[in-house]
């Protein structure tokens, strides 16, 4: 897996009472019982951790935590 | 306007208590906070680390809380500590009532909690972030983390209580507030269950920092075990405390129907104002004695035959006093009394409900505990205050005050099961 999913799998452990050993890539966030709220709360942390802009639609309750890295991948090269 | 017609017209309403849970800085659990309580040896307080560097340091704090892993992790990030403490109290309960949430009707279970600030630690700290990270910056947690309502709202979520929910405030007397509105559920036939309560964790710089400012406070920083000293000649202030409690209400023919064990009954509960001053007594405790015959009206016992008052007893100068004068006064020498707060602070919103669990435990083990801290009572109170040690004499009628900021007074009346 990508160094941006280990970190956001850090993020989710730290953060977001998760055990980091739960998390696999496949399960959504809405399998995790992390609703809108708080993924509002996930995309505040991600700034700081990865500095890019995650808004309201860039990740949602059905996504996958892969899904997830691979958006903030993308952003993150956007911003090379 | 008609003096004659009394609510003692109406036939007396016991609610059985049936579950008890509590968190307080003498203990997580109703009875490691008992054991503590009863033994009446010293303030549960020390140093808060958050009140570090503000003139009003020290307070009692629940220390193991987070160790204890009373709430869920995935449920904890997101839950102000002033839920958290209730969540975990409400589940105690429960399991101590037997009651099954999973095959209940959860449309007739009631939730009544009291809590006088709310999220305040939530507040602070996403006030911070909003003046040196910006607006956008701030948790999207924030309101259901902070308003008052929330804690309620979150022992529905985790156990389907679907009946009417809410939270009283009337600042100290709140958690009092909350069991007598509960009792009035299960009395007006609205709800057949009622998990009641209160909670509070506001132990932040800001709002003890304004409590200080106020002068409420005990200043005995060099010794906050003998901090909190109600009824003593040399109190001077009360210590501020968190913690919860959870009560399990239900009438008492449901209760004995089931087989439950029945901690104590609820009988009786009267409220009023002291239509005064918004943080002073009034110093004759007027206005607390109406909340206190209304509260024996209601459950049909005369003055004379109370035998123990759970004292609200903060350990400030004035409340201390007012209340001696009131209990002397509509209730005579006869009733053996005890403040709690000597062991526990004062705990605010959550007070009157820990006090509520803490008589039903004094009238459940036929033990009064004694007042910590009272080493010479002042002169001027003229009640007979239980000091040092404990009196095994199986009260059967007790009084629970509980007197609000804002001149809002709660009076409960319980009895032996």
């Amino acid at each position: 897996m990508s160094d941006v999913y280990e970190r956001l799998v850090a993020l989710l452990a730290e953060g977001f009472g998760l055990e980091a050993g739960e998390i696999e890539p496949e399960l959504t966030f809405s399998e995790l019982e992390m609703d809108s709220l708080a993924l509002v709360e996930l995309g505040l942390t991600a700034q700081q951790e990865f500095g890019v802009t995650l808004a309201d639609e860039d990740i949602q309750s059905g996504d996958t935590i892969a899904q997830a890295a691979k958006t903030i991948e993308a952003k993150t090269a956007g911003l090379g | 306007m008609t003096s004659d017609r009394r609510p003692s017209d109406r036939r007396p309403s016991h609610a059985a208590v049936t579950g008890i849970g509590m968190v307080t800085a003498a203990g997580i659990g109703a009875e490691a906070a008992w054991r503590t309580v009863r033994a009446g040896g010293a303030t549960a307080a020390g140093p808060v680390p958050a009140l570090a560097g503000t003139p009003a340091d020290f307070g009692c704090a629940v220390t193991d809380f987070a160790r204890a892993g009373l709430v869920e992790r995935r449920k904890a990030w997101r839950l102000d500590r002033s839920s958290q403490f209730a969540l975990a109290a409400a589940k105690e309960a429960l399991d101590d009532s037997g009651l099954d949430p999973a095959t209940w009707d959860g449309a007739r279970v009631g939730v009544v909690l009291g809590s006088g600030i709310g999220g305040a630690a939530t507040w602070e700290k996403q006030h911070r972030v909003l003046l040196d990270q910006g607006a956008q910056k701030v948790s999207s947690l924030l309101i259901p983390m902070l308003a008052v309502n929330m804690a309620a709202g979150y022992v529905a979520m985790e156990c389907g209580a679907r009946g009417p929910n809410l939270v009283t405030a009337t600042a100290c007397a709140s958690g009092a507030t909350a069991v007598g509105v509960a009792r009035d559920l299960l009395r007006s036939g609205a709800c057949d269950v009622v998990i009641t309560g209160g909670t509070e964790a506001c132990l932040v710089p800001s709002i003890i920092s304004g409590f200080s400012q106020m002068g409420a406070l005990s200043t005995r920083r060099g010794e906050p075990h003998a901090a909190s000293r109600p009824f003593d000649r040399d109190r001077d202030g009360f210590v501020p405390a968190e913690g919860a409690a959870v009560l399990v209400l239900e009438r008492e023919a449901d209760a004995r129907a089931r087989g439950a064990r029945v901690h104590a009954l609820v009988s009786g509960y009267g409220a009023s104002a002291d239509a005064h001053n918004a943080t002073a007594p009034d110093p004759e405790g007027a206005g607390a004695e109406l909340a206190l015959r209304a509260a024996l009206a209601d459950a049909g016992i005369g003055p004379g035959d109370v035998d123990h008052v759970n004292a609200h007893g903060t350990s400030t100068p004035l409340n201390d006093l007012a209340e001696a004068k009131l209990i002397s006064r509509a209730l005579g020498d006869r009733p053996a009394v005890t403040s709690v707060k000597g062991v526990l602070g004062h705990a605010l919103g959550a007070a009157g409900a820990i006090e509520a669990a803490v008589t039903s435990m004094t009238l459940e083990h036929g033990f009064v505990p004694p007042t910590a801290n009272l080493d010479s009572q002042d002169a001027r109170i003229e009640i007979d205050v239980v000091s040092k040690v404990g009196r095994d004499t199986r009260p059967e009628v007790a009084i629970s005050n509980s007197f609000g900021f804002g001149g809002q007074n709660a009076v409960l009346v319980l009895t032996r099961a």
